[in-house]
């Protein structure tokens, strides 16, 4: 056989993972910019911009200093091998970014968009009495309302399909196909191509323009999806455990609060944030089950500031923007992992 | 095929180091047995030989040249999984055929069946690897491993998955492919017979470092660390701090190592007393109390003559006995005597 | 009744209870209003006329000559094809293709890096919908305080006015943004449960990244393609939510859903034509069978029916 020049192998493969990683890199960070930037954007101009306009040199500048630091901090993070040194140089990194950006845009920085979170009559100050909604509520009445609808939907749907995805993965019943079959059927028909349907059910019940009707029909929204998740962190946990704990005593309902729904945290975490995120962000149902303005909550409040307002105030508008989607990212980051763990039921594989 | 060398390897985790200043030398057509408990690291350094995991520092060497930088796909090394890892939506002819679509093979048909006549597979080619059995499977991933006339094959548990029997035939196949083909061969195992009777030389790590490398006689009869002397043999070792009133040893010895077949019954002896009787098929386990301390002890009978509490005498050669240091080290060339006080 | 009996009749109560509430009153009842009131004049006063198929005049007319016997009105035909070509369009550059690429592109990169870009992509989906309209609005915003504008100025271009000029490409790529997601996210898990040792195997074996890719991951990924093609081409179909908050009740933008959103319940401009729109939903709903049942031949009935282990109740 040939003698093999090792040297010129790793000389190749040294060219070739290089090459390969840098490519993959580079290719991520110019698609994922435009996804990133206009977040970017928004927080920047609810921070810098004054009544009348947007300066938008203010994100550029802004964006020179953050880029070389994420830059740097990646370079740092692919070449250092000890954490600790990875944390040393992102602490340094992370102080002269705060630096360069206190140098660069500091100055143009300040708080005033904001100031509809203290003053409740802001909106009609600025325009007038006479909004396209009547009046405006404060801020934080329609925060209240979101958060309201958003829990009560979490919680509901959490339960729902947490009791419903235990009994179709744990139990023995009757007609326990035809419920998984036609569960699988009725997964596809989402709320949103029910909308004129449900709003005549819930007019007809009694629930229009009361916040109940929101929250039930986000209860509904994914419903079937969410007890096919849980399923499938229910099929997950092993039968011994369950078994034992029976064999030591429980009943299977106390065996299923004991033993196996400290199992499936992760599962509950994950269908309790994108329940909540859901509830949060709704828009559709929560104009299309009210006449008028007999409630308030965030979507409809950026809704109508963004009408009302724009042109005149970006910074208000972009303001709001920010202070509504805090809570729903934060949640997002601070849960990413768990999202992660999630598995479709039952698909072929 | 290659000689491979590996100086002060080493892979941090990011919590643990898995393998810890790792040399040694294995010759052309040479099969070593990397032997150890699970999580000893004996795993990782296969990945590494392999390509898979880079190591955080020291030298992998093939012939002489480091490779550390050389891609799996450029090694020239085939590797067996204990699961297998056959690519199921191929065929066992395709999936043995694989390897040769990224390397200038003329010959690749005539060389799969080649291969599948070697490892005996030449009528299941057709079918799919969910529908072969794990012995078949088994089989299917050697010729894979092998087509490409490897320069170093890498056999990770590889019997595991099987059952006792087919491993014994297996073990066998094994040894008797890789001498025909004269390939260099690394068997990664926790099984020690599985390392004794298939390796050339047997390589014991434990967390992360080496702890012996030899022959199978000498990890049995020459154990270099107290390590080594618990791992290998079944059932194990005894190791029992000396008690000096009943035997005469080295000042520095702290722990004496007795294998159970050392101990033989005789006329004249240290008296015990049988505590308890473990039939194990060709042979009897006894557990016996003797002023030594409680000993394992090996009856070769499958007829046990003795019941708990019968009493009996022992006694073994001095040149048997195994004496270890306080830091675990065996001390060469010494050996324990029992006292006339013990046979009292 | 023995008591096991009625364990068992409890335990359903208890457990299956709620989600049968829940999907007979929100999912199940609806449709059944639906087929009902699509054949009414049910209009602004929400009362019951008369029955008649009217509403399915407003969107075919009759034609002898025609293949069916049927000609498709203008502007229901319009909403048809403009649907097709969102959800084709959609569902080609993002929904699969893009998801794909992202999917195989993060898992190829170490974790954390690759997770990070997955993050990334998720934002759009996290963040809430009016928010992420509104952001759209002002990227495209045609003036040069746009976003989109000032980087085309910078490069020397003309600005443009996409929601005038390319209003499909503008919701192509605003629910793009939005859709690569999901899609990213399934074909991640699905790489990540392809068995370790099989990359290694294809390493070992001299396969370089392409190779592996079309031979081990592509495979793998063959029902989850399939899956998202199917349940996000419904999805996209009936989803208006984001076309509504940035075009508008828009011509140029009106399809299927839109329509029927914008005839009844949109705020501030429905007209409250409950019977036309409950007509484009049934058809809808009929798109919405067809999807379920391709979903259930890609469905592993035989895992999905497992019977469970423990038989007492």
């Amino acid at each position: 056989m040939a003698q093999i020049d090792w040297d010129q192998l790793a000389a190749q493969s040294r060219r070739h993972r290089l090459i390969k990683n840098s490519c993959l890199i580079l290719f991520l960070t110019l698609v994922s910019v435009p996804v990133i930037l206009p977040f970017f954007w928004v927080v920047v101009i609810s921070f810098s911009a004054r009544t009348g306009g947007v300066e938008s040199a203010i994100l550029w500048r802004a964006c020179a200093v953050l880029v070389p630091a994420v830059l740097a901090y990646g370079v740092a993070h692919l070449t250092l091998p000890r954490i600790a040194h990875r944390l040393l140089a992102g602490a340094g990194i992370l102080g002269l970014t705060a630096l360069g950006l206190w140098l660069s845009v500091g100055a143009e920085l300040h708080l005033n968009n904001y100031r509809f979170l203290i003053n409740a009559n802001l909106i009609e100050d600025i325009r007038g009495a006479g909004t396209v909604g009547g009046q405006f509520p404060w801020v934080w009445t329609a925060f209240g309302n979101s958060l309201l609808v958003a829990l009560c939907s979490t919680v509901m749907k959490v339960t729902v399909a947490t009791l419903a995805g235990y009994y179709i993965s744990r139990f023995q019943f009757r007609g326990r196909n035809g419920f998984l079959q036609g569960l699988l059927i009725i997964e596809v028909f989402h709320p949103w191509m029910l909308t004129i349907p449900i709003f005549l059910v819930i007019y007809w019940v009694g629930l229009l323009n009361t916040l109940a009707g929101p929250i039930l029909v986000l209860t509904a929204i994914g419903l079937p999806f969410f007890i096919f998740i849980m399923k499938g962190f229910f099929d997950a946990v092993p039968w011994d455990i369950e078994m034992s704990a029976m064999a030591d005593g429980a009943t299977r309902r106390q065996a299923f609060h004991m033993v196996v729904l400290p199992q499936v945290r992760p599962g509950l975490i994950a269908v309790g944030v994108l329940g909540f995120i859901t509830g949060w962000e709704e828009y559709v149902f929560v104009t299309a089950l009210r006449t008028g303005n007999s409630y308030w909550v965030m979507s409809t409040y950026l809704y109508y500031v963004a009408e009302d307002v724009m042109g005149v105030d970006y910074g208000l508008v972009a303001a709001v923007s920010v202070f509504y989607m805090l809570p729903s990212l934060v949640l997002y980051l601070a849960c990413q992992r768990y999202l992660t763990q999630m598995k479709l039921g039952g698909i072929k594989g | 095929m290659a000689e491979v060398e590996l100086r002060n390897l080493r892979k941090d985790w990011d919590t643990a180091t898995a393998v810890d200043d790792v040399s040694i030398k294995i010759e052309n057509g040479e099969f070593l047995a990397i032997l150890g408990p699970s999580g000893c690291g004996k795993s990782t350094t296969l990945f590494m030989l392999a390509g898979v995991y880079l190591p955080t520092s020291g030298d992998i060497m093939f012939d002489g040249a480091r490779v550390n930088d050389v891609e799996a796909r450029l090694r020239n090394v085939g590797i067996v999984f204990q699961s297998y890892a056959l690519y199921p939506n191929m065929s066992v002819l395709q999936n043995i055929l694989f390897p040769t679509r990224f390397q200038k093979t003329d010959d690749a048909q005539a060389r799969a069946h080649e291969m599948a006549e070697l490892v005996q597979i030449t009528d299941l080619l057709g079918r799919r690897p969910s529908e072969l059995s794990g012995g078949q499977q088994q089989r299917v991933a050697l010729a894979r491993a092998l087509i490409k006339r490897p320069n170093l094959l890498l056999l990770d548990e590889p019997l595991s998955n099987l059952d006792a029997t087919l491993r014994l035939s297996m073990r066998a196949e094994i040894r008797r492919i890789t001498r025909e083909l004269g390939v260099t061969t690394i068997l990664v195992t926790h099984d020690q017979l599985e390392a004794t009777t298939m390796a050339d030389r047997v390589m014991c790590m434990n967390k992360g470092r080496i702890e012996q490398v030899g022959s199978a006689a000498d990890l049995y009869l020459r154990p270099d660390t107290l390590f080594v002397a618990g791992f290998i043999g079944s059932p194990p070792i005894n190791l029992i701090p000396p008690d000096r009133d009943v035997l005469s040893l080295p000042d520095r010895c702290h722990t004496l190592g007795l294998r159970p077949e050392a101990l033989r019954v005789s006329e004249v002896g240290m008296p015990a007393t049988v505590l308890s009787v473990e039939p194990m098929g060709r042979e009897a386990m006894m557990t016996v109390d003797t002023p030594l301390g409680d000993l394992r002890f090996i009856e070769a009978t499958a007829q046990p003559k003795y019941r708990p509490r019968d009493l009996l005498r022992l006694t073994f050669d001095n040149a048997d006995t195994i004496l270890f240091d306080a830091k675990g080290q065996r001390i060469p060339e010494a050996h324990a005597t029992l006292k006339e006080t013990a046979y009292a | 009744m023995t008591p096991s009996n009625t364990r068992q009749a409890t335990n359903a109560l208890l457990f299956l209870g709620p989600a049968c509430l829940f999907l007979v009153c929100l999912l199940l009842i609806p449709i059944i209003v639906d087929l009902v009131v699509a054949f009414t004049d049910m209009s602004q006063t929400v009362r019951v006329g008369e029955f008649t198929t009217d509403q399915f005049g407003k969107l075919v007319k009759a034609n002898p000559e025609a293949l069916l016997g049927f000609e498709l009105r203008g502007s229901f035909y319009r909403a048809l094809s403009l649907s097709a070509v969102y959800v084709v369009c959609t569902l080609a550059i993002f929904n699969v293709t893009f998801a794909l690429i992202l999917a195989l592109t993060t898992t190829a990169l170490p974790d954390w890096l690759g997770g990070l870009y997955r993050a990334i992509w998720l934002m759009p989906r996290m963040a809430p919908s009016v928010v992420y309209g509104l952001l759209w609005l002002w990227v495209v915003d045609p003036t040069d305080r746009g976003l989109l504008n000032q980087i085309l100025l910078a490069f020397g271009l003309d600005p443009i006015n996409m929601k005038l000029d390319a209003p499909v490409t503008l919701i192509v790529f605003a629910n793009g943004f939005i859709g690569a997601s999901l899609g990213m996210l399934i074909l991640t898990s699905s790489i990540r449960s392809i068995p370790q040792h099989l990359f290694y195997a294809a390493r070992a074996d001299g396969a370089g990244s392409l190779s592996i890719t079309r031979h081990i991951v592509l495979p793998a990924l063959r029902w989850p393609l399939s899956y998202i093609t199917v349940f996000q081409s419904l999805s996209l179909l009936v989803s208006f939510e984001y076309i509504f908050l940035i075009m508008g009740p828009a011509r140029s933008t009106m399809t299927m859903s839109m329509l029927a959103y914008t005839k009844t319940l949109a705020p501030g401009i429905g007209s409250g034509q409950y019977a036309y729109g409950a007509a484009i939903t049934l058809i809808l709903i009929g798109i919405g069978m067809v999807s379920a049942l391709l979903l259930y031949r890609l469905t592993n009935m035989k895992r999905l029916l497992t019977r469970p282990r423990i038989e007492v109740q």
